[in-house]
């Protein structure tokens, strides 16, 4: 999922996926993150930020 | 989009076809077992197997959450729906495998206060919106979703919320892995690895396949230009007499894991002495129980649960397609009385279950063989 917007005080991320919807995302696991990153998102939890280099 | 369109892209997997088939070593039957149910999905959703020679077969494996969830413990988790001021939450495709006593949708049509979210998120909102009730989280699922899991149990305590409890049904791939290959049923000659479940443990706990089995593991993407370069993969290693781990999905698995997610789940959670999977049996040391930490947020000490083993239904022959022993079209029961609308097993359940996905892509093509 794209991240649209980040709150670090609740390790929260707007995210959007593929058909445009929006989620709250948990990014404690991946933290920091900013906006534009990519992220794969399992049950609500981001658990890593993919990677352009190995892509 | 981004890290999809690339990977399903026709050209790129009709040339891979013809890498595959011109690595394979005629004559030799080879097995290539996916461990995830995601693949399994993929494979039939894309006709991946439609692309390889005859002579490699790619067996399913256990790796579908829903489908190792044994009859008992769905008793379990029905039992504690009907408790009273209990409100039951779990993900959408649990609510409708059979227990005993039929499935927690049905509890629900009954009058047991069952909710599907999407994450252990949602269910700590919802016992934060519903102080006066106690709100369960039916957890099920691989380290991938345990972490997930974990974070909101460490929250529920962070923020004393006391109305929020976890039962507890999470589970290991490494054990699954030993018992098949210790299975005296199954000849496997490679695996495609999980590539979920390795970003949050990494690729090292695979490591075990070819230094004890002498089998090739590659961690591998769900599209399917990412499963037929595994299987190519594979291929080169038996060929070139090699035996490792290697990482196909690079772009999301980093070979260490998520170390802070193994950090939390080792905070959260403990490991039971043993866990029983549908159709393989007990495993030890292969499910998760809340940590003594951790252990007035568990359901199964906050309520009374059953706690009664329950054989599967004659008719069903999960357990074989789980252990890969027969694919889902040789169930006795599959397609005729055991369909995704009303199903008898929980492979039948699930999207990524072995016979779901094929009902659901793969009898076609057979249908069109057959005629």
């Amino acid at each position: 999922m794209l991240v649209l917007a980040v709150d670090e005080s609740r390790c929260l991320a707007l995210c959007e996926d593929g058909t445009g919807a929006h989620g709250s995302v948990e990014i404690a696991l991946v933290a920091p993150v900013a906006a534009g990153d990519t992220l794969l998102v399992h049950a609500g939890t981001a658990l890593t930020r993919l990677q352009d280099a190995v892509a | 989009v981004k890290y999809v369109d690339e990977f399903r892209d026709a050209a790129l997997g009709r040339t891979l076809a013809a890498e595959i088939l011109g690595a394979v070593e005629p004559g030799r039957h080879l097995k290539i077992m996916e461990v995830c149910g995601g693949h399994t999905h993929s494979i039939y959703k894309y006709g991946v197997d439609d692309l390889l020679p005859t002579n490699v077969e790619l067996v399913h494996g256990p790796g579908c959450p829903v489908c190792v969830i044994p009859m008992g413990r769905v008793d379990d988790g029905i039992a504690i729906a009907r408790e009273p001021g209990v409100i039951l939450t779990c993900f959408g495709d649990m609510m409708r495998v059979p227990g005993s006593d039929g499935t927690l949708l049905e509890a629900k049509a009954e009058g047991a206060d069952v909710r599907m979210v999407y994450s252990p998120l949602d269910a700590l909102r919802i016992a934060k919106s519903e102080p006066d009730r106690e709100v369960v989280f039916f957890a099920i699922g691989f380290e991938t979703t345990a972490p997930s899991t974990a974070l909101t149990l460490k929250r529920a305590k962070a923020e004393g919320i006391t109305n929020f409890s976890c039962f507890c049904n999470h589970v290991t791939i490494v054990p699954p892995l030993r018992a098949l290959l210790d299975s005296p049923d199954l000849r496997l000659d490679g695996f495609i690895g999980p590539g979920h479940v390795s970003t949050v443990v990494g690729a090292r706990p695979l490591e075990f396949i070819p230094a004890d089995y002498g089998k090739p593991v590659v961690v591998s993407g769900f599209e399917p230009v990412d499963i037929l370069q595994s299987v190519l993969m594979i291929l080169r290693q038996l060929g070139e007499g090699r035996c490792e781990v290697e990482n196909q999905y690079k772009r999301v698995v980093p070979y260490e894991g998520n170390l802070r997610a193994l950090e939390i789940m080792a905070e959260v959670f403990a490991l039971r002495p043993h866990f029983e999977w549908r159709g393989l049996g007990f495993i030890s040391h292969s499910g998760l129980r809340l940590s003594d930490a951790y252990a007035d947020l568990d359901a199964e000490r906050r309520f009374a649960v059953p706690g009664v083993r329950v054989a599967d239904p004659k008719a069903c022959q999960c357990g074989e397609v789980l252990k890969g022993v027969i694919k889902p079209y040789e169930c006795k029961v599959f397609g005729s009385a055991c369909t995704p609308e009303r199903p008898i097993g929980t492979c039948m359940v699930s999207s990524e279950g072995a016979c779901a996905a094929y009902y659901n892509y793969g009898r076609f093509a057979r249908e069109r063989e057959v005629v």
